[in-house]
């Protein structure tokens, strides 16, 4: 069932409960692994759900159920990386094809996942989070100094407290939702997505939120300080908030598709940007939050 | 020799070395003269890449997208529902790389070139056909989406019908005002995320 391949295996210590059968057909297996500092965990999986979450020491531990014995999963370590691959057999389906992972690792390792049905999800991390998926919906929250990448193309995607991160989001039709997301550069580009940010706008970073046709929504509180510039080409914007005037403006301004100014110190700069979507930059009541 | 018969003879000359005629020619012309030194200068670079550990296979990926997109390559790569690409191919193919890398790098090259020395071009960088089934690029990959993954096809076909309509209206809108940067670089953004799509549907992973 499992392909292991040879030399490569060489410093993983896996153990497989391989044929306990959980439901009609399905197979769980569970690999462990020996890591260092920093390690890598990758795993790419056509159909079924992704869950990484941190655990104490050295180790990967990785519980895989199959849906039925039209898949494979085939691993590997090399190094300090870890390697896990569903591997469809002919007649698989969305269904039959389907692995549910659920990965522990150190909560310094880098993890780059892969589904086209997902749901993915991250927490509790701190290294490199990278995710991709077709119509999976993606989730990461809990995380502290990270890099978070991320691709889907009609996937929600959805952050929450992640601190002092590095993200960069992608999505062609899901709704991309940021909850107290902070960091040195947050950016977000969907096509036809809506974009919500809730959060103070800190860490003196850059934030670009930016659509094509979906709209933006940003909460802020009073205390924020950002400068902040908000355009779109063919939509409305509207803004709660009294901002203290620029005195150049990177666009052309009209009242009603633009506006631009600076809020506390303007510590972080904000980019609202839309080419039909409505933009909506709102205050925060600092009871709700 | 003539520039046609050079050029005809150029593999054979990057193999064994040049001739006394190509030499001749080469001394004469310059344009000849340029290419023998490029290309010569590239199957060195690609010599010296040969031994290097085989690249991530999204290097792979991303160098077959954009030549897929370049138009220099066609349906291959699509045929059958391979999930895993042989190791060999690529091994054989691999002292390609770094030419493959070069043309992606002088073409972006070009393109950012052009962008910035004439932004209002970017409106018409690829014509999106006004059909409903977007360009013969998406068809080629829906259709091998729908040999791969069935399931999946009809979110990639909403998805280009989705960012080729942004993109006909962004062109539109370029149109009526050229040197609006923040439309340019809508347009580009909307640009990468079709991109993004096409690198998301040729994504052949691998542990």
């Amino acid at each position: 069932m499992m392909r292991s391949r040879g030399n490569l295996t060489k410093a993983a210590v896996v153990t497989i409960l391989a044929g306990v059968a959980f439901g009609a057909g399905e197979i769980r297996k569970e690999f462990r692994y020996s890591v260092g500092p920093k390690a890598t965990v990758s795993v790419t999986n056509q159909y079924g759900p992704v869950s990484v979450r941190p655990i104490a020491g050295n180790q990967v531990i990785v519980t895989a159920v199959l849906n039925s014995d039209k898949v494979e999963v085939d691993q590997n370590q090399t190094g300090n990386r870890v390697n896990m691959f569903s591997r469809l057999l002919p007649g698989a389906d969305g269904e039959t094809g389907k692995v549910e992972y659920d990965l522990q690792v150190p909560s310094d390792a880098n993890v780059m996942l892969h589904s086209n049905t997902g749901p993915l999800s991250a927490e509790g991390l701190t290294g490199e989070i990278a995710m991709e998926g077709t119509t999976a919906a993606v989730e990461v929250r809990n995380v502290d100094d990270a890099h978070v990448h991320i691709k889907t193309l009609d996937g929600p995607v959805t952050l929450t407290n992640v601190q002092k991160g590095h993200v960069e989001i992608t999505s062609v039709s899901g709704d991309v939702n940021l909850n107290q997301v902070n960091g040195m550069l947050v950016e977000v580009n969907s096509n036809s997505g809506k974009i919500h940010y809730d959060g103070n706008f800190g860490d003196n970073g850059q934030y670009r939120l930016m659509s094509n046709t979906g709209d933006i929504e940003a909460f802020a509180p009073d205390t924020a300080s950002i400068d902040v510039s908000a355009r779109s080409i063919h939509g409305q914007v509207e803004n709660d908030f009294r901002l203290e005037p620029e005195q150049t403006t990177p666009f052309l301004m009209r009242a009603e598709s633009a506006f631009s100014g600076t809020l506390g110190k303007a510590a972080s700069s904000v980019k609202l940007h839309s080419f039909s979507g409505k933009i909506h930059l709102k205050k925060r009541s600092t009871k709700s939050k | 020799m003539n520039c046609a018969e050079f050029q005809e003879l150029l593999p054979e000359i990057l193999d064994s070395g040049e001739t006394s005629e190509s030499k001749v020619h080469a001394h004469s012309c310059k344009e000849c003269s340029e290419l023998y030194a490029e290309l010569r200068e590239i199957s060195q670079a690609a010599l010296l890449l040969r031994g290097v550990e085989e690249p991530n296979l999204r290097v792979w990926n991303s160098i077959e997208i954009t030549l897929r997109q370049e138009g220099l390559i066609r349906d291959a790569a699509l045929a059958g529902p391979a999930l895993v690409p042989g190791h060999s191919r690529n091994w054989r193919l691999a002292w390609l790389v770094p030419i493959a890398a070069l043309l992606v790098v002088m073409t972006s090259g070009i393109a950012i070139f052009q962008r910035n020395s004439q932004p209002q071009s970017i409106a018409n960088l690829t014509p999106i056909s006004t059909a409903d089934g977007g360009t013969a690029e998406d068809q080629e990959i829906l259709r091998a989406i729908g040999e791969r993954t069935p399931t999946l096809r009809a979110t990639y076909a909403a998805d280009l019908q989705n960012i080729n309509s942004y993109i006909r209206d962004a062109q539109d809108s370029l149109k009526n005002d050229p040197g609006d940067e923040e439309a340019q670089r809508a347009l580009m953004g909307a640009y990468e995320q079709r991109a993004m799509v096409y690198e998301m549907a040729f994504e052949r992973p691998l542990p």
